[in-house]
């Protein structure tokens, strides 16, 4: 059996990862006393669970096998991100309308089944909506075009 | 004297819930519910979580009593789109699929539905009664726990989390375990001491639960969703007939009351609720029926009973968030964050500093049922039209909610990038095989457990052996104990898997 393929021993190693890095990182938070725990006693505790988990994980893979990884949606993955991020990075620059649009079409690019005469009606109604209900109606402090557009 | 009392509280509760005010939050948290649940791919997490920077504009009881709604109102309509698609539109309706879908395309879907919903308004009902009568006796024996209680407590929770989660006990672990460190990053509240924050300032506070349960529950959700674009067949666009034979009633009634109190018991174990007792209730009938052979071809049993349980359980998984203040599953740490907005602490003391509050909610729900049973008798036509939008638009609306309202709860953009971290962590723990909902835990009990955790260390000056010395702290811990042995057993373990199989 491919050992790196299996699901199981991904999991394993994810666990790992996070128990090394949380003692590596942690190692120099005070322990305090027994009556007074400190900073470092719970995430040492936590991360030598993680890493007894992952340690376990592996061994039930070596003796028991695991299910194979299925693959990677990575086009809607990558998309999907980037659409968050371009929201986060746009919406105190671009104004709302601004931002929805490119993260909306980024999420609509990242979808394997987009019909884009679809997208387009759909995507001037959320605009409608967005403008309407967060602006107009809840009064949340964005501007709906940048800020210095003579239209605001 | 006790019942007095009750009533005497339902009375309040119903004071507070018939306000008009309060009766629109119930009728928008039932019709947002029922809305999601037709939709599959959408879940009442990932809404609750959406909507928590909204009821920040409420009033914390019309916050609240729009928060339940989602979650119960989910229910009902989860099962709409089990029976007429063939997709479970919630993931607690995934059993219903089984009979109900059978039975739609037989041409008795009117039926099925109608007692899917009247076996929901049912449990419903007698889990209100459950959780009013619960409360009160549970509320005064926590008021007694001391700190080392409240830790046992919290590990015994999580134990249940670990033990009632599907797939590897291993995995649950890892995620219970990550979740209490994650929880544990920012300022440590006793010291002052940052942890693990990497010198970013947004990360001072801690990682927000908000972001964190979006990111994981509600984005990563798009992604999975996305790559494979389940679409059902429609059994029949129109639901003549909606009226159930004498005969289905009479044997529905037992399933009904069976589901009912199945579902109430297992929703107020930690790490119950709904999901877990639909697939049990399921179980069950099969069990008792005379004709086991015949479930999957159109029982109506097969439908009464589940969606009666998941509603009970949706229900009374309420009872240790509103006595204990300890979350018993993904949607109830949704609630705690919702009081948190509102700056309510949870815990016992909530039923006594804010009666109208916890007993409004309470009455809420006996007429959040009573709305959903009509949203969803006659006017089941309105919802099957939902499943006619494709899950590609569904996609862009969730996402942009998903940025707006965790950018509106601190008009702060760096939230937003975390729901993109976090998504695309919650899209890896998926095709890992991990399950969410104890990291979610675990997240939100590891602070806790460490307040207690140094509270009982400075009572007990060091000694760790108080946990065992105090009769309660005894008793959770031995139980936490035993299910843990319990859950490694090898015949334990084959029934757990074939229950989770089903």
């Amino acid at each position: 059996m491919r050992i790196r393929s299996s699901q199981d021993f991904a999991a394993g190693l994810l666990l790992l990862a996070f128990g090394v890095a949380g003692l590596w990182i942690g190692a120099d938070y005070p322990m305090g006393t027994a009556q007074r725990p400190g900073t470092g006693v719970l995430p040492m505790i936590l991360s030598w669970c993680l890493i007894g988990t992952g340690v376990l994980l592996w061994i039930k893979t070596a003796v028991a096998g695991s299910a194979r990884l299925t693959p990677w949606a990575w086009r809607p993955a990558i998309l999907v991100s980037l659409a968050t991020v371009a929201f986060a990075l746009l919406v105190d620059r671009l104004g709302l309308v601004g931002t929805m649009i490119v993260s909306m079409t980024l999420t609509a690019l990242g979808t394997p089944d987009t019909r884009w005469r679809e997208y387009l009606v759909f995507a001037l109604l959320m605009l409608a909506l967005g403008v309407g209900l967060f602006i107009y109606a809840l009064g949340m402090p964005i501007p709906a075009l940048p800020a210095g557009s003579q239209w605001n | 004297m006790e019942l007095a009392g009750l009533l005497a509280n339902l009375g309040l509760g119903f004071s507070v819930a018939v306000s008009l005010q309060n009766l629109l939050w119930c009728l928008a948290g039932a019709v947002i519910g029922t809305c999601i649940g037709v939709l599959p791919g959408v879940g009442p997490v990932a809404t609750m979580a959406l909507l928590l920077p909204v009821t920040y504009l409420l009033p914390a009881e019309g916050a609240l009593i729009m928060l339940a709604g989602i979650y119960y109102g989910a229910q009902y309509g989860g099962s709409t789109t089990a029976i007429l698609v063939n997709l479970p539109g919630e993931s607690s309706s995934v059993v219903t699929t089984l009979d109900g879908y059978q039975m739609a395309r037989q041409g008795r879907a009117g039926p099925a539905l109608a007692i899917a919903a009247l076996g929901s308004f049912f449990a419903g009902c007698v889990a209100t009664v459950a959780i009013a009568l619960a409360a009160p006796p549970l509320t005064r024996l926590a008021q007694q726990f001391t700190p080392p209680d409240y830790f046992s407590l919290m590990t015994l929770g999580l134990v249940f989390a670990i033990v009632l989660a599907r797939g590897s006990v291993l995995k649950a672990f890892g995620m219970v375990f990550l979740g209490m460190l994650l929880g544990l990053i920012g300022t440590d509240v006793n010291t002052g001491n940052l942890r693990y924050t990497f010198g970013i300032s947004d990360l001072f506070d801690g990682i927000g639960f908000v972001p964190l349960a979006m990111g994981v529950f509600g984005v990563a959700e798009i992604i999975a969703n996305l790559t494979n674009p389940e679409r059902g067949e429609l059994a029949s666009s129109k639901v003549s007939g909606l009226l159930p034979t004498r005969e289905d009633v009479k044997r529905s009634i037992a399933p009904i009351v069976r589901g009912t109190v199945l579902g109430g018991l297992l929703g107020i174990l930690p790490g119950g609720g709904a999901i877990l007792a639909s697939f049990s209730a399921y179980t069950l009938e099969k069990k008792v029926s005379r004709t086991p052979e015949k479930f999957g071809t159109g029982m109506i049993e097969g439908v009464a009973a589940p969606e009666s349980a998941n509603n009970a359980a949706a229900q009374t998984s309420f009872i240790p968030m509103l006595t204990l203040g300890i979350p018993s599953n993904a949607v109830m740490a949704m609630m705690i964050g919702g009081m948190m907005i509102h700056g309510i602490v949870p815990g016992p003391q909530v039923m006594e500093q804010r009666p109208g509050l916890f007993w409004g909610m309470i009455v809420s729900m006996w007429f959040g049922n009573l709305m959903l049973i009509v949203l969803n008798l006659p006017l089941i036509g309105i919802w099957v039209r939902l499943l006619l939008v494709p899950y590609r638009l569904l996609a862009i609306a969730i996402l942009f909610f998903c940025s707006i309202g965790v950018y509106s709860l601190n008009n702060s953009a760096n939230e937003v990038l975390m729901i993109a971290v976090f998504g695309l962590f919650g899209y890896l723990l998926m095709k890992l095989d991990f399950e969410p909902a104890p990291l979610l835990l675990g997240f939100l009990l590891g602070p806790m457990m460490e307040v207690y955790m140094r509270r009982t260390m400075l009572l007990s000056r060091g000694d760790p052996w108080v946990f065992l010395q105090r009769p309660l702290s005894l008793c959770f811990l031995v139980l936490a104990a035993l299910l843990l042995v319990f859950v490694v057993l090898p015949n334990v373990r084959q029934a757990r898997e074939a229950a989770f199989r089903e």
